[in-house]
């Protein structure tokens, strides 16, 4: 009976040490995923598609930006029947295709 | 006499020994010690309330207007991003007696000019700058299809994408 109580507590003792290094990795890969930048740059491309400018310069804009500012990769290919928007920061990777 | 009621007491005896001597090399092995701060929970909460917060500002109002982030921008107005920007940070419950939240930033603007990428200051929180606490960068990309004003700062006057960089900690 003493036995088993104790090696119950044992196994719970181990269950909270290991916690905190559970949050803390779980925090590290929420950071490291770039969430708000792919929809920033969505939400960015769709304005600019939308709006009547010369989108070349802008695409430009984009792309050394994210390579210079973000460390990420960004390549748009954008005519009137097709839309790419190919981003890699290093770690993750997103693409897409819209067809008009 | 030889019976068998010995081999359970043997038995829990040396499950026993196993057990201390197991617990005392997991104390004396595992000596990090993790504060909240090791975590990275708060630092990920402040990164979260900086997109949002800024993620709100870039919603135009109303149809086919401009977003209050981009006509701030725009007009190089740093006091009317400065006041919205901390109010949405800051407010911790509307009309509350606790106060607000003490959560200052620095913003700069990126632009693009040929081949290099150069910036100008944007809006701070004033005040002075401790550094006692962590801190944390958003950004968020701005179309700008009217850049007349910003040109006298350095950008071309031409429609772009500007990127605005802001770094928040709590003071």
């Amino acid at each position: 009976m003493g036995l088993i109580i104790s090696i119950s507590i044992f196994i719970l003792a181990i269950i909270v040490n290991q916690s905190m290094i559970v949050g803390q990795t779980t925090a590290e890969s929420v950071l490291d995923f770039p969430k708000s930048d792919i929809q920033d740059l969505r939400s960015e491309i769709f304005r600019m598609r939308m709006a009547e400018v010369d989108q070349n310069p802008v695409i430009e804009d984009i792309q050394i930006i994210s390579l210079i500012r973000k460390s990420a990769i960004v390549y748009i290919d954008n005519t009137s029947e097709i839309l790419i928007i190919h981003y890699n920061n290093g770690v993750t990777s997103y693409n897409e295709t819209i067809r008009f | 006499m030889v019976n068998e009621s010995g081999i359970l007491y043997t038995i829990e005896g040396l499950s026993a020994s196993i057990l201390m001597i197991t617990t005392a090399y997991l104390v004396v092995s595992t000596t990090m010690v993790f504060t909240p701060g090791d975590s990275h929970i708060i630092d990920m909460q402040l990164e979260q309330i900086g997109n949002d917060a800024l993620a709100v500002m870039d919603t135009p109002v109303s149809y086919n207007a401009l977003s209050p982030l981009e006509s701030s921008i725009k007009d190089n107005d740093p006091n009317a991003f400065r006041s919205r920007f901390l109010q949405y940070i800051n407010t911790v419950k509307p009309g509350s007696t606790i106060g607000s939240d003490k959560i200052k930033f620095f913003s700069e603007v990126f632009y693009r000019k040929g081949d290099r990428i150069e910036s100008y200051p944007f809006a701070d929180s004033g005040d002075v700058y401790t550094g006692r606490e962590h801190m944390v960068k958003v950004s968020r990309m701005v179309f700008i299809r009217d850049a007349s004003i910003i040109s006298a700062l350095g950008p071309d006057n031409r429609p772009q994408s500007l990127l605005i960089e802001v770094t928040l900690w709590r003071e």
